[in-house]
């Protein structure tokens, strides 16, 4: 595993969750497949500068209409397409909060320019800009907001979900190790957007045992 | 102007459909569905039933369009018609995937 | 006919140039309604935007060049951010498009000016005072600060007291009227001012392009005009449409403003897609690969693209499945724009590709639009835009595609079309240099921000922070960003240059296909002597006398015997002669609408009401002036068209090109309407603290009001249509057509009476539709009046029945307005 440094602490492509995992290897994938189709529309542009013109006439149009708009236009586009809508849309699905036996629900308030997080295993409990989860285990953020658009987002853990006013959403997280993790807040909230920052700090067993009995400060 | 129409109905059929089965996907997902004591098991059937619909329709589009009732007179605008009729009906079919291939509430 | 003399090219200039030509000096800017003169000063007026918007990215570039050169606060970044993105995406790239077209497109389809010339001349107007408005705000610190998408409650009062929000809902509210008139005409002129014989596959591609575009203005901008109608109606009189205690929901307005946004960025694109069809093919020396399958491919995105809007709503918590029929619909648009790809590539390997100016722009058009593209697929896919969204890797694609998209091709446009470029030796490659640095400097600066922006840099902040790891990147990304502003001014320099200092080259120096070439540009006002007969697409390829015979009067109109501005309506499909369209004269009207447009707009910012209800009797007031200009007091019936053809003028067809104007005018309203149905199906099932406490009650009254006054509108109208044709009287018909309307208003007050327009959204949002059916109402009576006073004036005959069309038009639209409004008002209160 990469360990991230200070310049990578919110990095999505270096994961520490399963989520963030997941997502950055579709990235390595598209970025490969991209850079393909990229190349090979390059060749194709170089290549039209080729001295000479080809046939002309009707029919040589109707063989370049197969060729181009049929074969790579449609042909091409629709396969590579197909198969990545496919695959990230099933993506998508294992990323999706299921319940499950282990899931721990916290709660996450965002306001300007602060985050309240609760715990409904240990209720009246909340920390400001903290964080606190098992590690190891999948989480259930479950994120609103008291004012304004914003939105929960720890890079190395898990893709962002917004904090609506009125609406609850629930996002899942999980951290491969105990450890700290930076969060930031990536809805456009207004003049202290940029320092509406948050920590989640992930526990092994003990310690989230010790949290949830009120050990912890 | 039929002409435009016959270049342009396929795929405002596909845009209407489209914006009925997201529409009922929202309410599926709504209060509204539960207070009316229909389960989410339901509502997927209903969506099939919406978007089977809408395949059935564009298939019956591509039929008309080739009566001589309902073709152009003039061949390029059939020849475009017909390009965008298929458009619409691959539209219809790639859209919908995700009504049998996705969680509905989640 | 045919035996009469022919006038030669000179004489025909002398007399068709008075008839056409602008008011000399000052006044002939304020008065011209010629398209050649508009879409020149729109041109400019657009590139000073560019430019405007350009200064704000570089004091972006500035800022974030490194951790220590912030020299603002988040005050001041967020207007500047915020006004940078407002001006490159409404003021700079959709007018940029509309100017060009409105310079172009009579010319390329072979006939006079657009179909409402003096719509032309308002709408240009409208832009510049809004634009103008828009930077004064600028420069006196009151810019909008809420980013250019707005989302409230950052942007409802409670979070933005300050007027910066007022004036940008309003000031682009104002400005979109521009865009909406534009769509109008150029909807009405690629439908129906055409050469003769032009049928739909021989339109010039950029036509076809534009006649798309234009559609998906008239129905991608209603959605975000009453966005901003109720944001501002939640601003102003505490409307709670996007509060969630009272029912409302800010998704709602992501969902109306997206519902316009994401077209906007095809609406951004087709036109430079359209150039490059026009452009590449004669710099390859050869016609355009599949031109049926690149028609289909554009109609296809864009109705696509009305499909993937919640794309950029991806995170906001909206079920997998949901976003799954969006993200779908999002790859399904990139199999068209990938056929436009492969079908200019092929029409390369088809000709042989000469390295020309245009030619370099277009390169530079390949490589950075496939980047754009791409990553464009990258964030359609879910999970991977749950950690992209917001972030610079956002920021990086849509420069990719802005930049690479638009920009380059419209350089391509503009210096294909420059045609003094040619026949003359450059000392220096000013051209090329400027191409080279603008490449280098692009890719310089947006090209590792994607890569910030997987590192976590989100859009939108402030400082570069120390220690965050993307330091570099950014200072590499401003030193570029000033090499690419150095190029955009060398390329404007340039263009400013030859436009003012080269000698006149000759006519149609690429040996292009299309009519635009057959008179010189910058063309004569009246662009084309005589109306030409076309059999391809390429009608100067056929027959290369064709610019002198149009000079010299052979086609249809070749002479001005009447003595006035007139040119050729066609059948839609096949481009036959229909009827002679007169246009009207230079006038200062719209100017003037356009100043007390402005002014009903801004009022309200400053919340003076009084003001705004004077200014708005104003509009109507020069409304109706504008409209009384138009017609005849006696019948002509069929006039000399030339080439033995004779033809009615617009004042005796049934449906005249104010007909047409109404209709797609109409088909932005309904837009507007169904946006508002949707507004409040959404609110009813998505948002929070729904049901609302009370509903409205129906009751008897009111739907026997709706019901009867819809009979009579209706049945009125038509009445007194059948009368004016069979010279009977009409007034039974108007009267009653009025007592309808009025019924209907007075049902929608049954509405208004059961209800408290702020107490929940579902009180306001029925108020906003009660008072829409009321508006209509009363346009829709106004025109009666207006019809009445026609008729007493002698402008309405059995033959002049036009405007009677058009009045029954309107009416009909009102009442089923209220038909269906006021229907989905009751509704609920019938149900329970
Ligand atoms: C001249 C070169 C340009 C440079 C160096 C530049 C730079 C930037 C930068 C750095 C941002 C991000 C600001 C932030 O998030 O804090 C930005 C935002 C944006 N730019 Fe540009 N830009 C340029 C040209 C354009 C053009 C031509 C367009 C459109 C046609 C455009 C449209 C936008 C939009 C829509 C935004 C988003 C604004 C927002 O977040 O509200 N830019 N630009
Ligand atoms: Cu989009």
């Amino acid at each position: 595993m990469v360990l991230a440094g200070c310049e990578e602490r919110l990095s999505t492509v270096h994961p520490a969750g399963p989520a963030a995992d997941t997502i950055a290897t579709l990235w390595w994938v598209m970025l490969a497949g991209a850079a393909a189709i990229f190349l090979l529309v390059m060749v194709l542009l170089v290549l039209a500068f080729r001295k000479g013109e080809g046939p002309s006439g009707d029919d040589a149009d109707k063989r370049r209409e197969t060729l181009w708009i049929k074969g790579l236009g449609l042909g091409f586009t629709m396969t590579v397409l197909a198969a990545l809508t496919a695959w990230g849309l099933s993506i998508g699905e294992r990323l999706l909060p299921r319940p499950g036996p282990d899931v721990v629900a916290v709660g996450a308030e965002g306001r300007q320019w602060a985050w309240r997080f609760s715990y409904p295993d240990l209720p009246g409990r909340t920390t400001e800009n903290v964080l606190h989860i098992p590690a190891r285990r999948p989480v259930d953020v479950r994120i609103t907001s008291a004012d304004v658009i914003h939105s929960f987002w720890v890079p190395r853990l898990a893709g962002k979900l917004d904090a609506i006013p009125g609406h609850v959403n629930v996002l899942r997280l999980e951290a491969w190790e105990p450890g700290e993790y930076a969060g930031v807040s990536a809805e456009f909230s207004g003049a202290g957007y940029r320092t509406h920052r948050f920590t989640v700090v992930a526990h092994d067993a003990a310690a989230w045992n010790a949290f949830l009995t009120g050990e912890l400060p | 102007m039929t002409d435009m129409l016959r270049i342009s109905i396929p795929l405002t059929v596909w845009i209407a459909a489209f914006s009925a089965v997201y529409g009922l996907q929202g309410i599926i997902c709504s209060d509204l569905w539960r207070t009316a004591g229909l389960t989410t098991g339901q509502g997927r059937i209903a969506l099939i039933v919406l978007g089977v619909a809408a395949v059935a329709l564009q298939v019956a589009m591509q039929v008309l369009l080739r009566r001589p009732r309902f073709a152009s007179p003039l061949p390029w605008v059939q020849r475009v018609a017909t390009i965008l009729a298929y458009v619409a009906l691959v539209a219809t079919l790639w859209s919908f995937l995700p009504v049998v291939s996705t969680s509905l509430c989640l | 006919m045919t035996d009469k003399p022919r006038m030669t090219a000179l004489r025909l200039h002398k007399a068709l140039y008075p008839i056409w030509r602008n008011d000399p000096g000052w006044k002939g800017v304020l008065t011209t309604v010629n398209n050649n003169t508009i879409g020149n000063m729109f041109i400019i007026g657009a590139t000073g935007m560019f430019l405007a918007g350009g200064i704000l990215a570089m004091l972006i570039r500035a800022q974030l060049a490194s951790p220590r050169s912030a020299f603002m606060g988040p005050e001041i970044y967020n207007q500047i951010f915020t006004m940078h993105g407002t001006i490159m995406m409404f003021l700079f790239a959709i007018p940029f498009f509309e100017a060009l077209t409105v310079f172009l497109l009579p010319g390329m389809l072979g006939t006079r000016d657009l179909a409402f010339p003096r719509l032309s001349s308002y709408g240009f107007w409208c832009y510049m005072i809004g634009s103008t408005i828009m930077i004064v705000a600028l420069l006196a610190g009151v810019a909008p600060d809420g980013g250019w998408f707005m989302y409230p409650p950052l942007s409802s009062t409670a979070f933005s007291s300050g007027i910066n929000a007022d004036i940008w809902l309003l000031g682009i509210s104002f400005i979109e009227i521009s865009a909406i008139g534009a769509a109008i005409e150029v909807v009405v002129t690629v439908l129906r001012y055409r050469a003769v014989g032009m049928s739909l596959d021989k339109l010039p591609i950029f036509a076809w392009y534009m006649l798309v575009v234009a559609v998906m203005i008239l129905t991608a901008f209603p959605p975000m005009i009453l966005g901003s109608l109720i944001l501002e109606l939640e601003r102003a009189f505490d409307m709670p449409f996007f509060q969630a205690e009272h029912g409302g929901d800010s998704l709602l307005w992501q969902h109306l403003f997206w519902l316009f946004g994401h077209p906007e960025v095809y609406i951004i694109f087709l036109p430079a897609a359209g150039v490059i069809s026009m452009v590449l093919p004669v710099m390859a020396r050869t016609t355009l690969l599949g031109y049926g399958w690149v028609v289909a491919a554009a109609i296809s995105l864009a109705v696509l693209s009305f499909g993937l809007w919640v794309h950029h709503m991806f995170t906001t918590g909206i079920p997998h499945m949901g976003l799954a029929f969006f993200s779908a619909v999002s790859t399904l648009v990139a199999v068209p724009t990938g056929v436009q790809i492969f079908a200019w590539i092929g029409t390369l390997w088809k000709g042989r590709p000469e390295m020309h100016l245009p030619m370099l722009w277009i390169l530079g058009f390949f490589v950075t639009f496939v980047m754009g593209g791409l990553t464009g697929v990258m964030v359609a896919m879910v999970p991977f835009d749950w950690q992209a969204h917001d972030s610079y890797f956002i920021v990086a694609h849509l420069h990719y595609v802005l930049i690479g998209g638009y920009v380059f091709p419209m350089i391509a446009g503009i210096y294909y079309w420059l045609p003094v470029l040619t026949g003359r030796k450059r000392f220096f490659r000013m051209g090329e240099v400027a191409f080279w640095l603008v490449m280098a400097g692009f890719h310089g600066t947006f090209l590792l921000l994607h890569w910030a922006g997987l590192l976590g840099m989100r859009r939108r902040i402030d400082v570069v922070e120390a220690g965050s790891g993307w330091e570099l990147i950014n200072l590499l990304a401003s030193i570029s960003g000033f090499v690419l502003a150095i190029g955009f001014g060398l390329v404007i320099l340039d263009v400013a240059v030859n436009a003012f200092v080269a000698v006149r080259g000759r006519r149609n120096p690429w040996n292009a296909g299309t009519l635009e070439w057959a008179t010189p540009i910058p063309g004569p006002a009246y662009n084309v002597a005589s109306i030409p007969v076309v059999n391809s697409r390429y009608p100067l390829h056929d027959n290369p006398d064709l610019p002198v015979q149009i000079a010299r009067g052979e086609g249809f109109l070749g002479e001005p015997v009447r003595n006035r501005r007139e040119t050729l309506a066609v059948s839609v499909a096949r481009g036959e002669p229909e009827f002679i369209s007169v246009f009207p004269n230079n006038t200062i009207v719209p100017f003037v609408m356009a100043v007390v447009t402005s002014v009903m707009f801004m009022a309200p910012v400053f919340k003076w009401y009084s003001l705004m209800f004077i200014a708005a009797g104003g509009v109507t007031v020069l409304a109706l002036v504008w409209a009384w200009a138009n017609g005849s007091r006696r019948d002509e019936g069929l006039l000399d068209a030339g080439r033995g053809v004779f033809l009615p003028p617009h004042t005796e067809v049934a449906y005249p090109p104010g007909w047409w104007g109404s209709l797609f005018l109409l088909l932005a309203d309904s837009v507007l309407f169904g946006s508002l149905l949707f507004g409040y199906a959404f609110l009813w099932t998505v948002a929070p603290n729904w049901p609302p406490p009370r509903i409205l009650q129906t009751g008897i009254p009111g739907p026997v009001l709706a019901l009867a006054g819809a009979a009579l509108a209706s049945g009125g109208i038509r009445l007194a249509d059948r009368a004016i044709r069979a010279q009977g009287q009409p007034w039974p018909g108007l009267l009653a057509s009025l007592a309808g309307l009025a019924a209907l208003v007075a049902a929608a007050g049954t509405v208004f009476a059961g209800t408290t327009y702020n107490a929940h959204a579902y009180d306001a949002t029925l108020w906003v539709i009660a008072g829409y059916v009321v508006f209509h109402a009363g346009i829709a009576g106004l025109m009666v009046l207006f019809l009445l006073g026609r008729i007493g004036a002698g402008y309405i005959s059995s033959r002049r029945f036009g405007d009677a069309r058009v009045v029954r038009l309107w009416i009909d639209y009102a009442v089923l307005a209220a038909l269906i409004g006021l229907g989905g008002a009751w509704l609920p209160g019938v149900l329970s």
